[in-house]
């Protein structure tokens, strides 16, 4: 194995919450060296976000905070001050990018804007993360997980799809929030990759409305086919309401019934006479009739547990599988064979298992590590930059740092 | 628009339906050279045979399929049938002058014809290779049979997906299969970076349930930190209220309302005229609101259905209250903000389908860097001659000979083309159609849009 893919790179994290933070965690995970500039005395929102260790609330343990700042080092600065920008401004010329998810416009009030930062060091990638861009109508708007989500139009097909409730539905968790993360991670590696062969930097413009609708672009180009606004999980494809998770006797599956692996359901159930029925052997009489065919199916169901029935149809070839919750992951044997997750060792909040690596690389893997306390790496950062420990009692004083 | 980030960068793209698909499209917005293999016993059907323009199959219908369009657009594309010994050794020697493989057959498949990633590298030692799958290419069940409700099922996503006391909900769209492309591509490109740093090439294997595990990172530590299953919370927030999905004045007419505060609650009082009901003690305060969320959301959904999504979105938000609305398909092609941000590619399409607005799959703006329009999404083996002559050197007769060898092809194996069962949709309530969609994005979009004959 070779050293870790990024460990010749320094970057700048001016974020908070979700969306930012991962982006900067996939950079650190792979290695880069994340300072992570936090406000001194609070720090970041995530430290004050559930949950909790033990459900204390305490700004070193916070969930959070851990799982999306694994790896950086951690060190305050007051950017507001003229001090905290001059100070800021001698960090940009040593690193390699900067990630930050200010309201747009706010870089530029606090005299960091792009066209600044890049006299200072031309080569610098900054990657700006908001909900809406830097340009357009709604760039002032305010933005949430859940107002994102639904100006995304991914909100709009949530709905069940064998029994609509009609009020659409966010994506459980922060999704909105990840999957704008990722994307700022990729563009920003792509940019990285650009100025290896260029020599030149450049500034990031990435929206979060945006990235969610960059999630589900077939529903959006039948529209611009056919007209048609999807509210739920395309039916017609497997001809059956794929969207929707399936009752057993200790919780759900889902399945997909597949184009050719149906008539394999007959034989599942034990009504072996059925194979070559239409609702077993062909998607449109299925989807004509779902009905006929939950009657058929749900009540074998209903008598057996969620991995029996798995382990049943996996071995006739059909797409049934459990649905987990997150507790019953840990007992799950895959995970356990690929060891995925994680373990690191915190100062406050102790051994901490969190979801491990997205994706297995043979050469340059993923790490595991802890999050960084507040202001943690200050000594260590502020001195490589020169500031002496006499220097750093002043600036703490002044309240910069 | 895309961005000539990854110029020089050769992809060679064996995958199909949309994870696959998804990863090599994010890669081909950022400048790469994406080249899709497909076959005439193996196509890439399942999204060449969607939905048709104007529900018409057309006398070609595998190149007329509005997925495949929105998810190999950019991208080059040869028909080369690797179940033959000459396709696999032409593959071989396309191996040779490429940077990246990406696969998404089942875990053996690559190893049996011998081309997994030991072979690979023989040839090419600094080769990147991609493989994804459901669960992964080693481990107990990796050969489960699994399509993208089992990826987001047996991730935790979709148990925590759902409103209170109703059965946990699927995604509508397929998000598991845009977080394994999505985090394929992120992947790639780590090892293009250790590449370019060291001259050696990697291994990736991405399962697709882990990688949206990641994505409730928090979810699962509230198990691991303090033993605690969350459950589906439909749209409501952990501590903040009013914050969900309401009802407004037109037909499936929605908007979100998210109130994180006591003084976005003051604004957001204000903004609708102060009603007498805003004034209860038991709203008072940001734990009053939480615990009587209930008859909370139900207030503001008597002022919300008075009025339509967008004009709550603009009053609420122009009094600095978070709130947006949920738009349709229809509202995200017509959105004044998209479209002034260029979100959409108009790209034109020819064989009677023209000009289409296709969803850029990197929406993120480079300054500085060289831009570029999509071409469309290749038809069936339209670039062979490019590919095979231009790149590798053959001449047209060997070119010739492969196709009588049926090694390469013009035309795949099909089914007949059929149109979008719009009957059964609307029965369903799966959806609505709007018949005046190509008149509403000609205004927006231009004239020529859907156009025959007009590129």
């Amino acid at each position: 194995m070779g050293e870790q893919a990024f460990s010749d790179l320094t970057v700048l994290d001016c974020t908070q919450g979700v969306a930012g933070p991962y982006c900067t965690k996939l950079l650190a995970d792979f290695g880069a060296e994340v300072i992570k500039v936090e406000r001194p005395g609070e720090g970041e929102v995530s430290r004050r976000k559930g949950p909790f260790l033990r459900d204390e609330p305490h700004s070193e343990k916070s969930g959070t905070f851990f799982y999306l700042n694994t790896n950086k080092k951690s060190i305050t600065l007051n950017l507001g001050s003229e001090t905290g920008a001059k100070i800021f401004k001698g960090l940009i010329k040593e690193a390699d990018a900067l990630i930050e998810d200010f309201t747009p416009g706010t870089m530029s009030e606090l005299g960091l804007s792009y066209e600044i930062l890049r006299e200072m060091n031309p080569r610098l990638i900054m990657t700006s993360i908001s909900g809406f861009g830097q340009t357009g109508l709604y760039r002032n708007y305010k933005s949430t997980n859940l107002i994102v989500y639904g100006l995304g139009g991914a909100m709009y097909t949530m709905r069940s799809a064998n029994k609509p409730v009609e009020r659409p539905l966010v994506e459980g968790g922060l999704q909105a929030e990840y999957v704008t993360g990722l994307l700022s991670f990729t563009a920003t590696v792509a940019a990285l990759l650009y100025r290896a062969s260029t020599n030149r930097g450049t500034w990031i413009d990435i929206s979060a409305m945006e990235s969610v609708a960059s999630t589900f672009t077939g529903h959006i180009a039948e529209y611009s086919y056919i007209g048609l606004s999807r509210k739920t999980n395309p039916w017609a494809i497997h001809g059956y309401p794929i969207g929707y998770s399936v009752p057993c006797k200790d919780g759900w599956i889902s399945l997909t019934p597949g184009i050719g692996g149906a008539p394999n359901i007959a034989f599942l159930i034990g009504r072996p006479e059925l194979q070559d029925d239409p609702l077993f052997a062909r998607p449109g009489a299925r989807m004509a009739e779902p009905e006929k065919f939950d009657a058929l199916l749900l009540p074998w169901l209903k008598e057996r547990n969620k991995w029996e029935i798995t382990k049943e149809a996996q071995e006739l070839r059909l797409a049934f599988t459990p649905v987990l919750s997150p507790g019953e992951l840990f007992e799950d044997e895959q995970l356990k064979a690929r060891e995925f997750f994680a373990k690191a060792n915190h100062p406050v909040m102790g051994e901490i298992t969190y979801p491990g690596a997205p994706a297995k690389l043979s050469e340059t893997p993923w790490q595991a590590g802890r999050a960084p306390l507040l202001g943690e790496h200050n000594e260590e950062i502020y001195q490589r930059f020169g500031y002496t420990k006499e220097e750093l009692v002043k600036l703490r004083e002044q309240g910069v740092i | 628009m895309g961005y000539k980030l990854l110029e020089g960068v050769r992809v060679l793209d064996l995958t199909m339906v949309f994870a696959g698909p998804m990863s090599s499209r994010i890669l081909s917005d950022l400048g790469a050279e994406v080249i899709k293999i497909e076959s005439v016993p193996r196509a890439d059907v399942f999204t060449r045979a969607n939905v048709y323009p104007e529900n018409k199959p057309g006398e070609e219908p595998w190149d007329r399929g509005c997925l495949f369009h929105s998810l190999n657009a950019g991208k080059y594309g040869i028909s080369l049938n690797l179940g033959t010994e000459k396709g696999r050794q032409i593959f071989k020697r396309l191996v040779r002058i490429s940077d990246v493989v990406i696969e998404n057959f089942s875990p053996r498949v690559m190893e049996n014809w011998g081309l997994g990633y030991s072979e690979l590298r023989k040839i090419k030692p600094d080769i990147i290779m991609g493989s994804m799958s459901g669960l992964g290419h080693y481990g107990p069940l990796r050969d489960f049979y699994m399509y993208v409700p089992g990826m987001e099922g047996m991730s935790g996503l979709t148990y925590v997906t759902g409103h209170p006391n109703e059965p946990p909900l699927l995604s509508g769209y397929a998000y598991g299969d845009w977080v394994l492309g999505a985090t394929a591509a992120a992947a790639l490109l780590v090892a293009l970076y250790y590449r370019q740093r060291t001259g050696r090439g990697q291994y990736i294997d991405v399962a697709g349930r882990e990688a949206v595990n990641c994505h409730i990172g928090e979810i699962i530590m509230d198990y691991t930190m303090n033993g605690r299953e969350r459950t589906r919370v439909g749209n409501q927030h952990p501590s903040a209220a009013p914050h969900g999905c309401y009802r407004c004045k037109s037909n499936d007419n929605w908007v979100n309302i998210a109130v994180e505060n006591d003084e976005q609650w003051g604004r957001f009082c204000q903004a609708i005229g102060n009603p007498v009901w805003t004034k209860e003690e038991r709203f008072a305060d940001a734990l009053g609101r939480w615990k009587n969320r209930e008859e909370l959301d139900k207030l503001v959904e008597e002022w919300t259905s008075q009025h339509d999504h967008y004009a709550v979105m603009e009053l609420l938000q122009k009094s600095g209250v978070p709130s947006g609305a949920v738009l349709n398909m229809k509202e995200v092609h017509l959105d004044p903000h998209l479209i002034e941000r260029g979100f959409f590619d108009v790209i034109g399409h020819g064989k009677g389908i023209g000009k289409r607005p296709i969803p850029k799959q990197m929406p993120a703006k480079f300054s500085g860097v060289e831009s570029f329009l999509p071409r469309r999404a290749p038809c069936f083996g339209q670039d062979n001659e490019h590919v095979l002559c231009t790149l590798l050197g053959m001449s047209k007769e060997e070119l010739k000979r492969l196709e009588e060898e049926k090694v390469i092809g013009s035309a795949p194996t099909f089914p007949p083309g059929r149109p979008t069962r719009i009957d059964l949709i609307e029965k369903q309530g799966a959806g609505w159609f709007d018949p005046d969609y190509l008149s509403e994005l000609r205004k927006k979009y231009g004239e020529d849009i859907g156009l025959t004959g007009t590129g």
